[in-house]
């Protein structure tokens, strides 16, 4: 009988989420009663008013660290705009920066360091477990490419603290991105409009979100828990876990974007998208402008470029790829093999632009072998990603050519093929514009209309029903990105 | 209508259910108790700084929020009919329905769970019954996922590696396979266990490895109530109530029966029919979980004892026994601890009968 760790999603606690019952039905219906009352002038304080409320409920003792990041990136932000000395400039980004790379070393990496400088050096001794508070990766990136933005002249400093409190604190983006840069929603954070189509649209989005957060994700995340307590090890198993686990961190992901950005343009926002089909990709560089787009832009704007981008010699440039990779890893979580995961994809895109490249400018070619490829190296990182450690990852990965399986196919691999056949066939269905076209298309075969409102409105409302039917009837409700 | 208004028309009807659905939670009267599934329902947290510091008031709040969701039940209704519906998911809450019984999929073996249960027989063997020449019996009662999982592909645990597990751990007990005699009839169709009205066999089995005459005449009483057991709940989905029936004679009616709980004693019935309309309806047999009941029959046909270990199944089954045993003791090690026994029990060579269900061993933890 083979068993594994449970799943680190596994650990995560219950906490407000869009995809809960108390933000659902209790936060979300009172804050935006209020808001489309509230006057224009008041609207800011009171996104900051429920979002420190939306965080404290969830992480009510590092809320004043939240604050204390607000206050310092506000006051960083000031100071830089007033100063016009170029080295006291310098010197003020390079402090500001230092400073947050400080406070996400201590709350996200102090516990990783320790434990390997212990095992290198064979020391003894125990450090107090440093708590990881909730979205610190997300809204201490934010922080630092406000003021950096600043410092480039990009954007002008914000002088009311509330409109810096609210880009920072906004409860849809705050703990689960999309990363939104200040100058993308300066405008909109002074002044911005709101529209019942807007409210619409971004209501939709907000369902489409929480339904495949709830019925998808949480259903494939259940499929994956079943591999970690499995009594079989066969080889079909390790492939349905490889292919859930792939299918839920992007169902999971992505649909906390859509509710995100959704509940976002309810309140007259405009974030950027951060999902593009990412399995549709036809090579991984592709992959890596279609997966958690916020993260690479802003790694490319705030990291790559400084460090030379593409336009240095060929060594620097694989230098600048695997600095960049290597914090992207690192970045997502405080492990080695989120380290090896973000140098697996640096092989892949150096391999890439050297091998597929003509002249370095143009990709592979289109055929079906590429999406292959993609899907499956792509598979195989993720593999890597929820894995506890290497060795696990590693058992895992030779496990899909049954290197340690007793069995091709078993008994209870079959069940649970069965069990989550129809979500993996929804899920597949999603994972490209295919099974939207398909609707639409049906849509317009049956009405002869391109888009039918009260279809829509029967939609919505049916989906938020089922949706909240599932959140009542259980608690596995976990969400992957909360460690980031 | 123009579009514009049409989407208006959608927000407003979207926000109206979701202010519609706290404004019921407020002023909705809040249950203590599901009789669905059989628990208690979340209290309102405790409002402090310290709770909120931690974390632990959101939490409680959501759970609060969720055991007393108005029309609960008709949403897990809905889930469960999305669920086998449209995913073709087949089983609900860990229970798939076949051939009108709802069933557990029990799986796999928990190896450390029964390792856990054996260790548990074998000290109250070493402790209590060795040295006083006890002649033992040991016999599992298979569940209803034994009937019907292979038909159906359902998952379920290898029951010959559990019975022979146990037949080989246990060596200083006589096994007794009661899947010789058990069919899927025998057991109700909404919950875990059997039906009495079909346990003689059972009873004349196990009477004639124990030598112990069960034979008797019974008289089989009726419930008018229909009966929900426990998987009704958790199903979701709605199901049909079933009959309840019980055995019993002049012989059951005179025997008297009391429970020891601590120092305290208490009088008792076979048969409490008014529990049946309780939290839990099997409850009308022996008064449903007990750690220690005394059952005494001055009209024995001998002098013999019984001392049977036991889970909620034989509270059903030890009925039958009675007619010649002059007095059966009752333990269950789920709510008293086993090394304690004989500060309540005297052991003294009695017959000795461990009477166990496949769930529970596999679940052993809970034995103490």
């Amino acid at each position: 009988m083979k068993r594994s760790l449970p799943r680190k999603a596994s650990f995560l606690e219950v906490k407000m989420v869009f995809s809960g019952i108390p933000f659902l039905y209790f936060f979300m219906p009172i804050f935006f009663l209020l808001y489309y009352l509230c006057p224009k002038s008041g609207k800011n304080s009171l996104i900051v008013l429920f979002s420190f409320l939306f965080y404290g409920w969830q992480e009510g003792r590092f809320l004043l660290l939240m604050m204390g990041i607000i206050v310092i990136g506000y006051s960083f932000g000031i100071f830089l705009e007033k100063s016009q000395n170029i080295f006291l400039r310098k010197v003020l980004i390079t402090a500001a920066v230092t400073l947050y790379l400080f406070i996400l070393g201590y709350f996200k990496y102090s516990n990783f360091f320790w434990e390997n400088l212990k095992n290198i050096f064979s020391l003894e001794g125990k450090i107090a477990a440093v708590v990881l508070p909730v979205g610190i990766s997300f809204y201490i990136f934010q922080m630092m490419s406000y003021n950096i933005d600043v410092y480039r002249k990009n954007c002008r400093a914000q002088k009311n603290i509330i409109t810096v409190a609210a880009y920072i604190s906004m409860f849809p983006q705050l703990i689960a991105g999309p990363i939104v840069r200040y100058k993308d929603i300066e405008q909109q954070l002074i002044s911005r409009k709101h529209s019942i189509n807007q409210t619409y649209v971004g209501m939709r989005r907000f369902i489409m979100g929480i339904s495949k957060k709830i019925l998808l994700a949480n259903q494939l995340g259940e499929c994956c828990s079943m591999f970690s307590q499995r009594g079989e090890s066969s080889v079909l198993f390790y492939w349905i876990y490889a292919v859930a686990f792939m299918l839920q961190i992007y169902y999971d992901f992505s649909a906390y974007s859509d509710m995100a950005i959704g509940l976002a343009k309810m309140m007259g926002f405009e974030l950027m998208e951060n999902f593009n089909y990412p399995y549709t990709s036809k090579s991984i560089t592709e992959f890596w402008r279609r997966w958690h787009i916020s993260l690479g832009t802003w790694f490319r704007d705030y990291l790559y470029i400084p460090l030379g981008g593409n336009r240095v010699s060929f060594i620097k440039w694989i230098r600048n790829i695997f600095v960049v990779w290597f914090c992207t890893g690192f970045w997502h979580g405080a492990s080695w093999n989120f380290i090896f995961w973000g140098l697996y994809f640096a092989l892949f895109l150096i391999m890439e632009k050297v091998l597929f490249s003509k002249n370095g400018k143009k990709e592979r070619k289109k055929d079906m072998l590429s999406h292959v490829y993609v899907l499956f190296f792509v598979m195989i990182s993720f593999i890597l990603f929820d894995a506890q450690n290497l060795k696990a990852a590693a058992d895992n990965i030779v496990g899909l050519v049954g290197i340690g399986c007793d069995l091709i196919v078993g008994k209870e691999s079959l069940f649970y093929l069965r069990q989550y056949g129809m979500v993996f066939i929804f899920s597949l269905l999603g994972i490209s514009s295919f099974g939207k076209n398909i609707v639409k298309k049906g849509i317009f075969l049956l009405t002869g209309k391109k888009q039918v409102i009260e279809l829509e409105m029967a939609g919505m409302i049916g989906l938020l029903l089922i949706s909240s039917a599932y959140l009542v009837d259980g608690s596995f409700n976990p969400f992957l990105y909360f460690r980031f | 209508m123009k579009e514009r208004k049409k989407q208006g028309l959608a927000v407003i009807l979207i926000f109206i259910l979701l202010f519609s659905i706290p404004l019921l939670f407020l002023f909705t009267k809040k249950e203590e108790y599901s009789t669905s599934e059989r628990r208690v329902l979340k209290e309102l947290p405790k409002l402090s700084f310290t709770t909120i510091k931690k974390g632990e008031f959101g939490r409680d709040m959501e759970e609060y929020f969720l055991d007393h969701f108005p029309f609960r039940e008709g949403f897990r209704t809905l889930k469960a009919a999305v669920s086998t519906g449209i995913f073709g998911t087949k089983t609900e809450n860990g229970l798939y329905e076949k051939e009108g019984y709802l069933v557990k999929m029990e799986y796999p073996i928990h190896q450390e769970m029964i390792e856990y249960a054996v260790n548990k027989f074998e000290n109250i063997y070493e402790s209590f019954l060795k040295e006083k020449g006890s002649q033992c019996y040991f016999a599992i009662i298979p569940d209803k996922n034994y009937f019907l999982a292979d038909k159906y592909n359902m998952l379920s645990i290898d029951y010959e590696e559990f019975y022979r597990f146990f037949q080989e751990e246990i060596s200083w007990a006589e096994h007794i396979d009661l899947r010789e005699v058990l069919t899927l009839e025998d057991y109700y169709k909404t919950d875990t266990h059997w039906r009495q009205e079909r346990l003689e066999k059972v009873a004349f089995l196990l009477g004639e490895k124990m030598g112990a005459d069960t034979k008797a005449v019974y008289k089989k009483k009726k419930i008018e109530m229909p009966f929900y057991g426990v998987y009704a709940g958790q199903w979701s989905l709605p199901v049909e109530g079933e009959t309840m029936y019980y055995l019993t004679n002049s012989v059951i009616e005179d025997c008297k029966v009391t429970s020891i709980e601590g120092k305290k004693n208490r009088e008792q019935k076979i048969y409490h029919e008014e529990k049946f309309t309780g939290k839990d309806p099997y409850d009308l047999f022996l008064s449903g979980p007990q750690a220690i009941q005394i059952i005494e029959n001055s009209r024995a046909t001998s002098k013999k004892e019984l001392i049977v270990f036991r889970d909620s199944f034989a509270s059903s089954l030890i009925p039958l026994f009675v007619k010649d045993y002059a007095k059966i003791t009752l333990l269950d090690i789920r709510y008293v601890q086993s090394n304690i026994l004989d500060h309540y029990v005297e052991f003294k060579g009695q017959d000795i009968l461990f009477l166990y269900s496949s769930f529970i061993l596999n679940q052993a933890k809970a034995l103490r």
